[in-house]
């Protein structure tokens, strides 16, 4: 792909400056049921981006329909789109910051890897969780390797590139026992071949199954509740919007007007780390390539500010932080700080109350804007300080806002989730939690 | 697009190693979104989509492949690479159809329209919601709307094209007081052009918007309890898409693994509950002439006073359950093998009228908006969110209430529906699942359930 003639091409019909970005990826995905292979998919995609600047505003396309004429008629496309915006705001396209954080590639080749193993390793998986006596089925049993590239290109002489190579594999059992069924997984991502241990992951997923076996729902009341790091990190995942530059400017957050205030208790610390080595993935720079840097969304309770994107950056008179992704403005790694108490020590003080290691609908329990939630959930009964019996179908219910300040205590046991969230466990002081009355 | 006889010689060609079954899909889409904040047009973007899916069937088994790239040369190569997963004797495809010609009914499509008209729209409308009341601080509207054609081609003879007109307008307000801050949602969609703002009552709607943002400024959150829930006509659909449309799709039914599963001519719900899956309502937001298996879509009946009557089923599920397809073949785009999935899904009306209903319940909620909702096929739990409700006390409605989250189990929900009311009605969404996100409408008339467990966070801490 000749971008650098796409570029002068976008320049000769009247664009004061052009960004194109290709991302090219191909994937191997296995699904294995009942011992063999039923699924076996492969993929191999291109995507072109261009962003161009017309008379002051900014026209954006994307297409996988790639050729000399089609590029032609996208920029056209580009100008047209940026002609209908009414809205003033800065149109920039970046010349490149000073320097960029080195981040080791990963350059382990799946494909070097044969099938037949791969094969063998899924069907191992599967097959370990489906020969366990409480297993009536495996859902699906999947392996998939991804291996992508994209380079970041303008007419301001920026050129950059990212590479990102990882496998996951994952097996749902469902577990039974007389008329209770219950799912149980384990998502295990890897960034070499070795690092997946099929016999390992299975007995996980089986251990997982078993301890959610035989659930009680619990009587309605208000609990003391302890929230793995796993799904507080998801409660972190969908309030993240509200520390964006752009929901500030569009009325969108209510911390619109709290830099600099507490909004939560004085030893809660939210950090965005692009380079954090327990996450998943590393990133040097963000989608315009403004180089990615850690920095503090609420130190000792205080909020420190708004992460942006380059218009946002211009309109608020700050620096770049370095946080435009898909189009708009979202964390890299974001995490709560841990604190020093390990599981143990943290359920050790309460006398009655509920461990959640499972939240479902999140897209829908959740209103951002106001900091309620109520999420059907799932973990276990705490009893004088000890887990002590599976719990299921109730709904746990509060305010995001109101969280913040109302942790007794955080965990040791800081844990990234695919996406780039992180978070110990959590106890907070007390919670709504509804349920059945049997 | 590559030229049908060139497509009759790559499927033969995809049988020679054994394989029962070939099929190609080519598609391309394309995407424009506009955005209104406030008083002005904030963002235009184009997406395309553009490629292939290569399908191939051997004993139930699928290998899938996909590309961008739909030169000739490039989709042999991924057919090749594909049939060396099977080992067999060669099989002959059958010479394909003429394709059959399909309706999309659009009356203004997209393109056709200039972008001043669409922004028009869409500054009117959110000056409508700005304009509603001082504490609205915040209006979004935004028309999404895309054209997918499709060609599927497969070794049974199937030839067809298919030309998918969506639009969905987006309203959004938020409200905000003392610090409280509230937001409002409404996404009306239908497989329609321009002629959508004609059909759905925007003005009307995004009136609605930014009152119900300011109505939930007062509302409570709600007391956690178990109580009868009266769900109101449209969205309250979600209820049925997920507590018993998911769990009714091949993919869950084929292995068994939905509560459904062999249930076929027995009861499943209460008697009052008669339910279906049309892929073919003029205009609506879930309908294709053809699925993306080729076959004409049908209205299927489901559930028939209580008695499970047919499953969603796929071409390759059908081979499994040795069960008819229901032309419930779907995907989001080429990246995706179809399986089944479904369209226009609803509850039909039964006698009742609502106000009876509501006089009937000494306490109660009235769910009259609800968000979006989740299931676990496998177990049949599901959950769905009420946004914006109302507590019902001695057969009247009374305080507002938020953060009522609804959890049940499908198997058993559809059992305690003791009411069904007469005025069926519609919403619209994009649905999840394993083939992609695709648009789906839900439906049902106000029906009321005789016991849920309602979680929210009110009462004391």
């Amino acid at each position: 792909m000749n971008t650098k003639k796409w570029i002068e091409l976008g320049l000769s019909k009247g664009l004061s400056d052009v960004e194109i970005s290709v991302s090219e990826s191909t994937s191997l995905k296995l699904v294995s049921y009942e011992g063999k292979i039923e699924q076996n998919t492969i993929s191999d995609v291109s995507t072109v981006s261009i962003r161009g600047i017309y008379e002051g505003n900014i026209g954006k396309v994307k297409f996988e329909f790639i050729s000399d004429d089609q590029v032609d008629k996208m920029l056209d496309k580009v100008i047209e789109n940026a002609k209908v915006l009414t809205v003033k705001e800065p149109a920039i396209i970046y010349e490149g910051s000073p320097s960029y954080p080195e981040v080791k590639v990963n350059d382990f080749d799946f494909a070097s890897v044969p099938m037949t193993k791969k094969v063998e390793d899924l069907i191992t998986l599967e097959m370990r969780i489906r020969n366990n006596e409480k297993v009536s089925n495996v859902q699906t049993a999947v392996y998939q390797e991804n291996t992508s590239g994209a380079i970041l290109t303008n007419s301001k002489g920026l050129h950059l590139t990212r590479k990102n190579r990882f496998a996951y594999a994952y097996g749902v059992g469902v577990f039974k026992e007389g008329d209770d069924v219950t799912t149980a997984y384990e998502f295990d991502i890897f960034k070499t071949y070795d690092q997946f241990d099929p016999n390992k992951l299975a007995d996980i997923t089986i251990e997982k199954g078993l301890k959610s076996l035989g659930p009680v729902s619990l009587p309605t009341k208000f609990y003391p509740v302890v929230f793995s790091n796993e799904t507080f990190s998801e409660l972190l995942s969908v309030f993240s919007g509200l520390y964006s530059a752009e929901s500030a400017y569009r009325h969108l957050t209510p911390f619109e007007n709290k830099v600099g205030e507490s909004i939560a208790q004085s030893n809660f610390n939210l950090i965005d780390d692009p380079l954090h080595e327990k996450a998943y993935f590393q990133i040097p720079f963000d989608d315009e390539g403004v180089a990615c840097k850690k920095k503090y969304i609420i130190k000792d309770g205080v909020f420190q500010g708004f992460m942006n994107d380059l218009k946002m950056a211009s309109i608020f008179n700050q620096d770049p932080t370095g946080n435009s992704f898909s189009g708009g403005i979202q964390t890299t790694n974001l995490y709560l700080e841990p604190g020093e108490k390990s599981f143990d020590a943290l359920i050790e003080p309460i006398q009655d109350g509920v461990y959640i290691t499972e939240l479902v609908g999140l897209h829908a329990g959740v209103k951002a804007i106001s900091g309620d939630f109520s999420l059907q959930a799932s973990g276990f009964k705490i009893e004088q300080g000890k887990v002590v019996y599976p719990v299921n179908m109730i709904v746990v219910s509060g305010n995001f806002f109101e969280v913040m300040n109302a942790i007794e205590a955080f965990g040791n046991d800081l844990k990234f989730d695919v996406s780039g969230f992180g978070s110990p466990s959590v106890f907070v002081k007390s919670l709504s939690i509804s349920g059945e009355s049997k | 697009m590559l030229n049908k006889n060139v497509i009759q010689d790559l499927l033969n060609e995809a049988l020679v190693t054994g394989a029962d079954f070939a099929e190609l899909f080519f598609e391309d889409t394309n995407q424009e979104a506009i955005r209104v904040t406030s008083k002005d047009v904030s963002n235009v973007s184009f997406n395309n989509v553009h490629g292939v899916g290569v399908r191939l069937i051997k004993n139930n088994d699928v290998v899938y492949g996909y590309s961008n790239d739909v030169s000739e040369e490039k989709v042999r190569a991924l057919v090749m690479s594909l049939s060396a997963s099977f080992s067999g004797d060669k099989k002959e495809a059958t010479p394909l159809r003429e394709a059959l010609p399909f309706d999309n009914k659009v009356k203004r499509p997209m393109e056709s329209v200039p972008a001043s008209e669409k922004t028009e729209k869409l500054l009117a409308l959110s000056d409508v919601i700005l304009s509603h009341d001082p504490r609205i601080v915040q209006s979004i509207t935004q028309l999404l709307s895309w054209k997918q054609s499709i060609l599927v081609a497969n070794s049974n003879g199937v030839y067809q094209n298919d030309e998918r007109h969506y639009a969905r307008v987006i309203l959004m307000g938020v409200a905000s007081e003392n610090g409280q801050m509230q937001q409002v949602f409404e996404g009306p969609g239908r497989a329609m052009g321009f002629e959508i703002f004609d059909d759905v009552n925007p003005f009307e709607l995004a009136k609605d918007v930014a009152e119900r943002a300011i109505h939930m400024l007062s509302a409570q959150p709600i007391v956690a309890q178990e109580m009868p829930v009266v769900l109101a006509n449209g969205w309250g659909g979600v209820i049925f898409h997920e507590a018993c449309g998911h769990p009714l799709e091949a993919t869950a039914v084929a292995k068994g693994l939905s509560p459904f599963t062999g249930k076929l001519g027995q009861a499943i719900g209460s008697s009052v509950v008669t339910a279906y899956d049309d892929g073919d309502v003029d205009g609506a937001w879930g309908r294709t002439s053809f699925d993306d298996e080729g076959m004409k879509t049908q209205k299927n009946l489901l559930i028939e006073n209580g008695i499970l009557k047919s499953y969603l089923v796929d071409y390759r599920n059908g081979l499994t359950m040795h069960h008819k397809p229901t032309g419930s073949g779907r995907r989001q785009n080429y990246k995706f093998p179809p399986t089944s999935r479904m369209n226009t899904t609803y509850i039909a009306p039964g006698k009742d009228k609502v106000e009876d209903i509501i006089k009937d319940t000494k306490y109660g909620l009235y769910a009259k908006q609800l968000g979006g909702g989740q299931v676990s096929p496998a177990t049949g739990e599901f959950n769905f969110s009420v946004s914006e409700g109302y507590m019902i006390e001695d057969g009247k409605l009374t305080t507002p209430v938020k953060g009522a989250m609804l959890i049940g189990k499908g198997h058993e929900v559809l059992f305690k529906i003791d009411k069904v009311a007469d005025n069926l009605d519609f919403g619209q969404g994009m649905c999840g699942s394993i083939s992609g996100a695709i648009p789906t409408d839900v439906g049902q008339p106000t029906i009321r359930v005789s016991k849920m467990t309602v979680g929210g966070a009110g009462g004391q801490a």
